[in-house]
């Protein structure tokens, strides 16, 4: 076996343990279904939105939060704005003026943990949320997150499912199927006490939390997930609560979304870095054992095949021209005639079906306890479009760590 | 934490890879016993052959004309034996095995050839006897290779015997010193003329073949192996 192909099983062998791990995972505790419940009592909430230049969406978001099904008087939503320069401010304060449990306050900008850390520290609430303000929430949401903060006094943090917002060109369609797996990891995660990221749609934490670890970290633009590996390193409970929908708006160009991912992957990389004591350590759990390691092999299992890919096609097409320069045979079209003698049955091929039939169990999983419904041209979006993407945003956030260089966040 | 699930997802990570071996092991079985099969029918048809000229003494020239012995299977058996060499690997014990009943019945063909072409004056036969070598020091073999299928789907009635000159056989090491055919790879012998040596495209090939006039053609549509 050449060495090319050996790197190859390795990848798919990280990528299958994985999935195996998840699925014992799932098999052992599956996800419970929505109740008609109500909360035995509410506590407190503060949802901070901050915001900049989000003009075309923070009045929907704002909306959405006060649509939430949850005491009014227990409820504040706090908009934080983080010296937008176009109506994002005079938009926030028009919901401020008019409903007296949206508080608006504006600053310099600063970047978002800034903004975040403003709002906490003049948060009095017992929770303190946050919500991007390009995202919105279901009317339910509140109620199913802090019905599993009051049946557990130990979680400290809680993530919600992410949905796409309304997907309608081939990326937007491609990612709802990737937030839908999301979904599925995220649940098989919290059963494994190792969520990674707290995203900025709709995370809420106790606020003793901030006083017990500090407030967010510039964190290499990636504030969500550092706070979440500082709660790890001590020892704070993250759960997830897969039956509480928050809609985030989704970039739209390739150009947006390899920004956006690169930011992200990058950011995991140089926390990585940042938390190196973490990875391996048993003192972390699962978080260290597993978590780490295979977020860091998945980013190395990921670059490789895609450079292994190209390397492969592009050597398959260059020789193929050579060989028809060389010969001089003209170009036709090889006829097909079924012939089980020709159909590619090696190993490699049955490993990669049983990964895919594995991330398409994840996603009908993710869909199913997350009620999405997911349309067959978003399949086709996401099995035709990742592969090719996705190398984008992993090989410039390598270059970006190994550059020590900032991400940028639009 | 539990260490027992870590050991539980390795071994049933290890588990699905034990399984893919062994259903892609299965089915490469599956391919040789195939071939295994293809060669023993081609075998028999010789044989039977053979058998048709020792009882009659001769065979009726028309009936040669109307069919035109086994280059047919013998080029589905190549195509069929290249699948299995790239799957199993040029130096698998399975795949020299076949590799070897195959050049023993090119050979046989060829020598059939041979005898028909001699006792029919009408039977005039273009064929071409091709020797590689896939050890990596031919580098125009796999071209030339691609060049002579181009040709054989192009003209239905060229035949092409293709060797591993390398190939531990003493039938063929036998042809090879016959037709005096040197290690200066790929080499071959058209109509029993003298060996020809390197490559040669598919403008050149037809020079170099002038009997293909004679032969009736056909649109190459397959790129076999």
């Amino acid at each position: 076996m050449e060495i090319g192909a050996l790197g190859l099983y390795v990848c798919l062998f990280i990528a299958l343990y994985f999935e195996v791990f998840l699925l014992i995972s799932f098999l052992e505790k599956r996800p419970s279904k929505k109740s008609a419940l109500r909360p035995a009592f509410y506590p407190t909430v503060d949802i901070l939105v901050p915001c900049f230049n989000e003009q075309e969406t923070v009045g929907k978001t704002i909306e959405s939060l006060l649509a939430m099904e949850y005491p009014q008087d227990k409820l504040t939503v706090t908009v934080v704005d983080d010296g937008s320069t176009d109506n994002t401010a005079s938009i926030a304060q028009t919901y401020a003026a008019k409903y007296p449990n949206v508080r608006f306050y504006t600053k310099e900008n600063g970047g978002k943990y800034t903004a975040l850390n403003f709002g906490i520290e003049n948060a009095t609430a017992d929770i303190v949320g946050c919500l991007d303000a390009d995202s919105f929430v279901a009317q339910d949401a509140l109620i199913e997150v802090i019905k599993s903060l009051n049946d557990n006094p130990s979680i400290m943090a809680i993530t919600p499912a992410m949905k796409v917002h309304e997907p309608k060109n081939a990326l937007e369609l491609m990612q709802a199927v990737e937030y839908t797996f999301g979904i599925f990891y995220k649940k098989m995660f919290d059963n494994l006490s190792a969520i990674s990221v707290l995203p900025g749609p709709f995370s809420l934490y106790r606020r003793e939390v901030f006083k017990k670890i500090g407030l967010f970290k510039h964190a290499h633009n990636t504030e969500d997930m550092e706070i979440a590996f500082r709660m790890h390193s001590h020892g704070l409970k993250i759960v997830n609560a897969h039956t509480a929908y928050v809609y985030t708006t989704v970039p739209k160009t390739v150009r947006a979304l390899v920004k956006q991912r690169t930011r992200w992957s990058q950011g995991f990389l140089q926390n990585s870095k940042d938390y190196a004591h973490m990875f391996f350590n048993r003192k972390y759990g699962n978080f260290g054992m597993l978590v780490l390691p295979f977020g860091l092999a998945a980013f190395a299992a990921g670059l490789y095949t895609a450079g292994y890919m190209l390397y492969t096609v592009t050597s398959l097409i260059v020789n193929r021209i050579a060989d028809y320069s060389a010969t001089g045979i003209p170009l036709h079209m090889p006829s097909f005639h079924f012939d089980w003698f020709y159909i590619q049955t090696s190993m490699i091929i049955f490993v990669t079906v049983t990964v895919i039939s594995l991330t398409l169990f994840a996603i009908y999983m993710g869909a199913k306890i997350s009620q999405t419904s997911l349309k067959p041209r978003s399949f086709v979006a996401y099995f035709a479009l990742y592969g090719f993407i996705a190398p984008l945003w992993l090989v410039k956030a390598a270059w970006g760590a190994l550059l020590a260089r900032e991400s940028v966040w639009r | 934490m539990s260490w027992q699930k870590y050991i539980l997802a390795f071994g049933i990570t290890a588990a699905i890879f034990g399984t893919a071996f062994y259903i892609a092991a299965r089915f490469d079985s599956a391919r040789v016993a195939d071939i295994r099969a293809t060669q023993e029918a081609v075998s028999i048809d010789i044989l039977s052959l053979e058998t048709q000229f020792d009882l009659l003494g001769n065979l009726p020239c028309s009936i040669i004309a109307d069919n035109p012995v086994l280059s047919d299977e013998l080029d589905e058996l190549a195509s069929r034996l290249s699948v299995a060499e790239g799957n199993l690997g040029s130096d698998n014990a399975e795949v020299i095995s076949l590799k070897k009943q195959y050049s023993l019945l090119q050979i046989k063909d060829y020598l059939l050839l041979q005898e028909v072409s001699q006792k029919c004056s009408s039977f005039e036969p273009v064929y071409v006897l091709y020797f590689y070598s896939n050890t990596g020091d031919c580098t125009d073999c796999a071209r030339l290779g691609e060049v002579l299928t181009y040709l054989r789907q192009t003209y239905p009635g060229l035949r092409v015997y293709s060797f591993d000159y390398n190939l531990n056989l003493s039938a063929l090491q036998t042809l090879i010193a016959l037709r005096k055919v040197r290690g200066d790879l790929p080499a071959l012998i058209i109509n029993d003329r003298a060996p020809v040596y390197g490559f040669r495209n598919l403008e050149q090939m037809e020079e170099l073949i002038p009997e293909l006039s004679t032969l009736s053609t056909t649109t190459a549509t397959t790129t076999e192996r």
